[in-house]
């Protein structure tokens, strides 16, 4: 004979379904309800008070109904798919682990070559340096704080490993200055700037390193639609560089396009560091000049030591927010990542010239952005899937599946 | 590509030719911050799936917000790997399946390229029959790693008092040895129907959560058996048998028929004809032909090897039960129950299907039945994928649990499907070691495998799976070391790979570099350890360890930065020519070596050194001989066009003790006019603007002049 010993409501609406929450995670219930929600009820006594049935989490609602909520219960862990009425599938439960605490203030953060140190710019100004305390450990504490700039840091970008621990940080004033991890005369490791471009007048917007094998190259992109070259004069030294090429970004070189006014640029250096390949980078503006804004694929001729336009990927002038170059690994062509204002599109690019000396492309995938505006993309180190992240507060996943087709893989979003 | 994410329970990324519309999955973030709702994210890709997301709460600055909360989490997420199959969730279990499951690949590729090696010899197609072998013992080999075999059924029925604990079976084993029976072990072919049945009792259970199993019959009428008293009278006893039975676990059939109650010492007289039936059925059950080498201990059954041995047995065994079946005795049973149960069991060892059918829950139970009673022996995988068809009709499923699929795909012979089904449900581990089985069991499916295509970039699906496992390995700090084993096999993209897996460990971490070092050496990529190499180096200097730093950069062999160095240390010697300093970068000059490759400035350092030791020694008041050897040494350094111009009074006005010898001059006229001359040269150098002041007392200059000049005197007057 059952007894009814307990009695509560869970929800305005009907329930439609209760599920047990395996034992081992306690007396604890799932309920779907009319109203498109799942919650999750345990049986407690907590603070010595009787025991009683609490509402732990809910999942979905109104706006994003659960048809279905199940358990499996591995031996590690308790992991909850759930079913939503607008057939997704999600998963709650992603092998995720938190690595680091950020400063308040924090609004940029970039990683070196081998993830192991982390730098991040606050909006004051300050680079905080963080690494772990040993090489096992996956947590990552500030060991260096620096003040770089009385306005804020806009980014940061790590320089090649063969040149040091160094970083440029672009900033709010315009500037792009770099520092250096070092110890000298003996004294203990400081960071120190080592030089600067731009400021207030002649405003940085991006730059990026090439890391060719046998030099350090600069591409900054600045917010009159010129694009300067540099390369390094020591490698031993972060203090000199060379000025080697200034452009605008055109195909047509004579086509010189005065007053633009850029508010974003992106540039993407091939990753590829072959000695047989001529360095190259693909460059886009967010400007009011559509011709500027179209991104370019710039190689540089080592016979005459200039930087040429190679490759155009699409000429409708969509103002253009990121840019992300495919690793290699393998593949007879390139690929490269473009989100414009209103597109996520991904490129296939030849590696080799046809008879103008041009680089064929061709648009294998294309996405629209909606309402959300990508704010980075990133592929990973097979060049096998990107990542993107935007204004909807999501990360992105894109893969190719056998035949070719690209398509969305994956969202992250955040629990709410 | 395929899918790295194929625990998404999206199957179309992995699937060839699938259709294009796909949803994709939805994960959520903890970040444990609580505002804002969209927060700012950043990413970034560590090595292989490991993706580092940034969130940042709010760009306002810091001193806006008062509460304590940081300014923003990073998170590490593990977009695929050791958890894809929820059953191997322990990290470490997965570990020692991934480590374990090395050296069977590496060998079997050995064996592979010595093969193909050797065909190219012989201008000749390799031996299959070898190949097999190779591969048989590839999957025993992997197939072990998996876990034991199984405790079936009979444990359990043992004694009834014991609580119910099994050592649950993984489905990932029973995914292998289907692949195993079908592909892999050719040899046993005509005993695949045996092989199922064993197959089906060792994970029969795998399929308990999802659909109603034989096992979890037993395992029920096991928990009740306790409290049962006599057993022949209660429903769920004669339907244990005859499931257990429909299966073919005759071990427990027999061992359940004997808990009947005639066998009870006192009902023995009551009960005798009852008792003799029961007894015959257990002994008809139990000296049934098998078509099998053999049987594992504790098995029941009658093994043929051969057909016409079997066929005969099995015709006899078959008429042995008609003529039970037949039996007048049944008239004398006077138990209702025992006689009609007894009966239905022999209608399952006659085959008939509605009798089988009712006895087993789901269509795979069935399907074995029909091996064991119907049809015994096999026609092929396509008279085999028909009948699994009829079974799935007469026992029809919602959802086929993921091994139902795949046997399934295996029968059905579609590559694809058996492909897509390791992927989506066993992980990127499994498809990466089983497409060897998947390729030695058919030339289509070798030729899907194994076929380059442009969609992937070039290369074939096997080697895209194989780039796919490297990524999962390479995103653990414990596993990445192995990853260039599955990456070498990939002929295409696999270096590649390699060398950005390579280029992305932290190289300024000794032993990471020693590892990178060791793994370059052993596939000849001098370049990407000269690199790791380099930045060690350049790391090692730059943070004040000179020594190290010069060290590396030889071993990687950066003339251009050895060069800088040499430069740097010449500026530095310039700069302090004093005694304090000279242990400080004596050891450098050392390292640097003496070759002349490593610039011009080095020979001079090495000469300097040479001056000053012998100097030190003429300073700790040594003999002549050592004052003499540095009057040389001085000498060779001022004739010696590659000594800078601005050394030329520092050297001379440290050598004031040399010129100013007591007991005789040390120089001879020629060698002080030498000296005199440069510092002539060095008075009117002074006149031009670039000329480089260095650090010595202002009298420096005529304190040499003066020594000359007295030693000239002196040489002149011995001479």
């Amino acid at each position: 004979m059952m007894t009814m010993m307990m009695m509560l409501r869970v929800n305005n609406g009907s329930i439609t379904k209760v599920v047990w929450v395996p034992p081992e995670y306690g007396d604890a219930i799932a309920c779907i309800c009319s109203d498109g929600s799942l919650s999750i009820w345990e049986e407690i006594s907590e603070d010595s008070e009787p025991v009683q049935w609490k509402q732990c989490t809910s999942f979905g609602g109104p706006l994003d109904q659960v048809l279905d909520g199940q358990f499996g219960n591995s031996v590690s862990s308790l992991k909850l798919t759930i079913a939503y009425s607008n057939g997704l599938v999600k998963k709650p439960d992603l092998m995720e682990k938190s690595i680091a605490t950020l400063d308040k203030g924090t609004i940029c953060s970039s990683w070196n070559y081998c993830g192991q140190r982390l730098a991040t710019g606050l909006i004051d100004g300050i680079i905080a340096i963080f690494d772990t305390s040993d090489p096992a450990s996956s947590f990552f504490t500030s060991t260096f704080k620096f003040k770089v700039n009385n306005g804020s840091i806009t980014k940061v970008v790590w320089v090649p490993p063969e040149y040091g621990d160094a970083i440029a940080c672009i900033c709010s004033d315009g500037s792009l200055s770099i520092w250096e991890e070092i110890s000298e005369d003996s004294e203990p490791v400081q960071w120190k700037q080592c030089t600067s471009f731009g400021g207030p007048l002649d405003q940085v917007l991006d730059g990026q390193f090439g890391n060719s094998v046998s030099s350090l190259k600069l591409t900054v992109a600045y917010s009159n639609g010129l694009v300067k070259v540099y390369e390094i004069l020591d490698s031993m030294e972060l203090k000199n560089w060379q000025l080697q090429a200034e452009f605008q970004n055109v195909t047509d070189s004579l086509a010189k396009f005065g007053k633009a006014s850029c508010s974003l640029a992106s540039i993407s250096w091939n990753p590829q560091r072959s000695e047989s390949r001529p360095a190259s980078f693909v460059l886009g503006f967010n400007s009011d000049t559509p011709q500027l804004n179209s991104p370019k694929v710039w190689e540089f001729d080592q016979d005459h030591q200039r930087w040429l336009p190679v490759a155009e990927l699409g000429d409708n002038g969509d103002l253009v927010n990121a840019l992300a170059w495919a690793p290699n690994i393998g593949r007879p062509y390139e690929l490269i990542a473009v989100a414009t204002s209103k597109e996520i599109s991904i490129w296939q690019m030849a590696s080799n010239p046809d008879a103008n000396g041009r680089l064929s492309v061709e648009k294998v995938g294309m996405f629209p952005c909606h309402d959300n505006q990508v704010w980075q993309m990133e592929w990973d180190m097979s060049g096998m899937t990107l990542a993107t992240s935007g204004t909807d507060g999501r990360v992105r996943l894109w893969q190719s599946n056998l035949n070719g087709i690209w398509h969305e893989q994956a969202v992250i979003e955040s629990a709410t | 590509m395929p899918g790295l994410l194929t625990n998404s329970g999206d199957s179309s990324s992995i699937v060839p030719y699938s259709p294009t519309t796909t949803t994709p999955t939805v994960y959520t973030l903890h970040h444990g911050l609580t505002s804002p709702i969209t927060p700012r994210l950043s990413i970034s890709w560590s090595r292989g799936n490991s993706l580092r997301v940034t969130v940042f709460r709010s760009p306002e600055p810091a001193s806006n917000s008062g509460d304590d909360e940081a300014g923003g989490k990073v998170v590490d997420l593990k977009l695929s790997g050791e958890d894809i199959d929820s059953e191997i969730s322990d990290a470490a279990r997965w570990r020692r399946i991934a480590y374990g499951s090395v050296a069977p690949f590496a060998h079997l590729q050995n064996k592979k390229n010595a093969m193909a090696a050797l065909a190219e010899l012989r201008h000749s197609v390799s031996y299959d029959g070898e190949w097999s072998k190779y591969v048989l013992e590839y999957s025993k080999q992997i197939n072990s790693l998996l876990g034991s075999k199984k405790s079936s059924p009979p444990s359990l029925i043992e004694d009834p008092k014991t609580v119910l604990k099994v050592e649950e079976p993984n489905s990932l084993k029973a995914a292998w040895e289907l692949l195993e029976i079908f592909y892999a072990d050719k040899q046993s072919h005509p005993w695949i129907p045996e092989q199922l049945v064993d197959w089906l009792s060792d994970y029969d259970a795998l399929f308990s959560g999802q659909v109603p199993s034989v096992h979890l019959r037993l395992v029920e009428f096991q928990a009740e058996l306790i409290n049962m008293q006599a057993v022949e009278n209660e429903p769920a006893y004669w339907q244990a048998i005859s499931s257990a039975l429909a299966v073919g676990w005759l071990d427990i059939v027999v061992k359940l028929l004997r808990l009947h109650g005639s066998y009870q010492l006192h009902q023995l007289g009551a009960r005798e004809t009852e008792n003799g039936l029961v007894e015959a059925v257990a002994v008809l059950v139990s000296k049934m032909p098998r078509m099998r080498v053999d049987l594992p201990s504790g098995k029941l059954g009658e093994c043929y090897n051969n057909k016409s041995d079997f066929m005969r047995a099995w015709e006899k065994w078959r008429a042995q039960i008609t003529k039970l079946d037949c039996s007048a005795f049944w008239l004398q049973c006077s138990h209702n129950q025992t006689k009609e149960n007894l009966k239905n069991l022999l209608q399952i060892l006659l085959g008939n299907t509605s009798t089988l059918s009712s006895a087993t829950c789901h269509w795979v139970e069935l399907y074995i039945a029909h091996f064991l009673y119907i049809r015994p022996f096999t026609s092929g995988l396509e008279s085999m994928y028909v009948l699994a068809q009829k079974c799935i009709q007469l026992k029809p499923v919602s959802t086929h649990h993921k091994l139902m699929r795949l046997i399934l795909g295996i029968l059905e012979e579609n590559t694809e499907v058996v492909l897509a089904e390791c992927s989506r449900s066993f992980g990127p581990w499994m498809i990466a070691h089983a497409t060897e089985l998947l390729t030695a069991g058919s030339v289509e499916a070798e030729i899907l495998l194994k076929e380059e295509r442009d969609n992937l970039g070039g290369i074939s699906i096997e080697e895209s799976h194989r780039l796919v496992y490297a990524q999962v390995l390479s995103s653990h700090a414990l596993t990445w070391q192995i990853a260039p084993i599955y990456l070498i096999s990939c002929v295409k993209h696999g270096v590649g790979l390699l060398e950005i897996l390579l280029y992305k460990q932290p190289a300024y971490h000794s032993q990471v570099l020693l590892k990178n070092i060791e793994i370059c050496r052993m596939y000849d990529l001098d370049s990407v350890s000269s690199n790791a190499m380099k930045i060690a180096g350049v790391h090692h200097w730059k943070h004040g360890r000179k020594g190290a730093g010069v060290f590396w950069l030889q071993q990687a062999g950066d003339e251009t930065r050895l060069n800088r160095i040499a430069q740097k240390l010449f500026d530095f010697v310039g700069k302090s020519i004093s005694d304090e300093s000279f242990e400080q970068w004596e050891g450098l000059i050392e390292l640097l070596g003496s070759e002349s490759r490593t610039a011009g400035g080095l020979e001079f350092l090495h000469k300097y050194r040479d001056f000053k030791k012998s100097l030190q020694q003429v300073q700790d008041g040594v003999s002549i001989d050592a004052a003499r050897k540095a009057v040389e040494a001085l000498i060779s350094l001022m004739k010696n066009p590659s000594t800078p111009q601005r050394f030329w009074l520092p050297l001379m006005y440290d050598s004031l003790k040399l010129l100013n010898w007591q007991e005789r001059p040390l120089l001879n006229v020629s060698q002080t006019n030498l000296l005199l001359n440069k510092l002539q040269e060095l008075l009117v150098a002074r006149l031009r603007p670039d000329f480089v002041e260095v650090a010595l007392p202002p009298e420096a200059s005529s304190s040499v002049r003066v020594a000359l000049a007295t030693n000239l005197g002196r040489a002149i007057l011995e001479e």
